[in-house]
């Protein structure tokens, strides 16, 4: 089970990014010390159509779909409108706050503090990963998605 | 005394521009001029050019039975020639868009004959035989019922109605069918999702301001709020009342 006292904080933009402006705040992101996790979320960008007579056929996009977030690529499978963060310490908030603002120049965002990701597994992940998952799994990728987590080299 | 319709209740822009959609007396605005051939490709129910498939002989060859509702009612020119029946389907942003789902089924049936409306709630589909369909869809896309940024054309995967915008104000579309290229909107793919040979232009834009004054969607953060109509709603409370009280069998 993930330790509940680790703060987290989630930033919610007034618009829909584009890939480079995920890759720009990612990249403000991963430099600043002490965030152990990272999701972003948002509605699904489907590699094939899902439905209708187009259904099964690739669906190619005329944006970015791989972006490099410090040395390591990320597939982006969503178009991001929101990011959970957790933190080691809620003191690097308002360096959260200053990457925002930076990159965020031309909407609004959110930046809030609070409990986001879940703590504890649930059937699902229980069935997938069995009792002795990786707290730091849970709650970061949808359980049924065959794809993890990319991981970020550190500065530690 | 003869019967004059209201259309709506209201006095706020939304509440008007409401009224004008649906008033068959009011000339719809025309914007943009997608071409007869565009049309047909976004559609992508038949190849540009090709011949109209049809699903049943012409009515004049096949011998209509003695019947009087046939008598008087005139066949659309689609029916005439016998066409398949096809479909076009818009979602609309709730972000100012200009027309809405249950705005679009009231104006079309005001406005057009032999057509079959489909609502939901983010998403409205028409379906008719397929040389008035392009008629229609001229009508639909040309003029101030569409937005190239806030309303989509899509058959399929319409997810985006009640979504936030993208950063260069496209309403959200996972299968990316239109994109914003030099100001202009192109569509890249058709309405279920299929790439298209060419880009199809339909258009730059409207302006914030545009949208705000011809948007017929309340929206409390970006457009008119709902209560600030007052009229309206007093209508939908009076509505809602006597729905409540009496059934569909409302008396007062």
């Amino acid at each position: 089970m993930t330790d509940t006292e680790f703060p987290q904080c989630r930033i919610v933009t007034e618009r829909f990014l584009n890939p480079e402006t995920v890759e720009k705040i990612l990249n403000k992101l991963v430099a600043i010390e002490g965030i152990r996790r990272i999701v972003i979320n948002g509605p699904s960008i489907p590699q094939l159509v899902p439905y209708g007579p187009a259904r099964g056929l690739p669906n190619p996009l005329s944006g970015k779909a791989r972006i490099l977030v410090g040395e390591t690529d990320v597939d982006l499978r969503v178009q991001v409108g929101t990011i959970l963060l957790e933190l080691e310490t809620r003191d690097i908030v308002p360096r959260i706050d200053e990457a925002c603002r930076e990159v965020f120049s031309n909407f609004t965002y959110g930046l809030k503090e609070g409990k986001f990701m879940r703590s504890t597994p649930t059937q699902t992940d229980y069935a997938k990963y069995g009792p002795g998952a990786d707290e730091l799994m849970i709650g970061l990728v949808d359980p049924k998605n065959k794809t993890g987590p990319t991981l970020i080299q550190g500065t530690k | 005394m003869a019967y004059t319709p209201q259309y709506g209740p209201g006095k706020s822009i939304v509440a008007e521009n409401r009224r004008k959609q649906m008033n068959p007396s009011v000339k719809l605005e025309k914007i943009r001029n997608v071409t007869d051939e565009d049309i047909v490709m976004i559609l992508g129910h038949r190849a540009p050019g090709q011949a109209y498939p049809s699903a049943h002989p012409p009515l004049a060859e096949q011998g209509e039975p003695d019947c009087p509702i046939r008598k008087i009612v005139t066949p659309t020119e689609g029916a005439k020639a016998g066409d398949r029946v096809r479909y076009i389907q818009f979602a609309d942003s709730m972000y100012n868009a200009p027309s809405q789902p249950y705005q679009r089924t009231y104006t079309e049936c005001y406005r057009y004959r032999g057509i079959d409306p489909g609502t939901l709630s983010g998403r409205q589909i028409v379906e008719t035989r397929e040389r008035d369909l392009e008629k229609i869809s001229a009508d639909l896309i040309n003029t101030n019922l569409f937005d190239p940024a806030r309303v989509g054309i899509r058959g399929a995967t319409v997810h985006g109605h009640s979504l936030r915008l993208a950063e260069d104000g496209m309403m959200f579309d996972m299968l990316q069918r239109c994109v914003l290229e030099g100001g202009s909107v192109k569509y890249v793919k058709d309405q279920i999702g299929v790439p298209l040979d060419r880009k199809v232009d339909v258009g730059k834009p409207m302006d914030d301001a545009w949208l705000k004054a011809n948007t017929t969607m309340f929206h409390s953060l970006v457009g008119t709020a709902f209560r600030d109509d007052a009229e309206y709603v007093e209508y939908v409370q009076r509505i809602h009342s006597l729905r409540t009280k009496y059934g569909f069998m409302p008396v007062e």
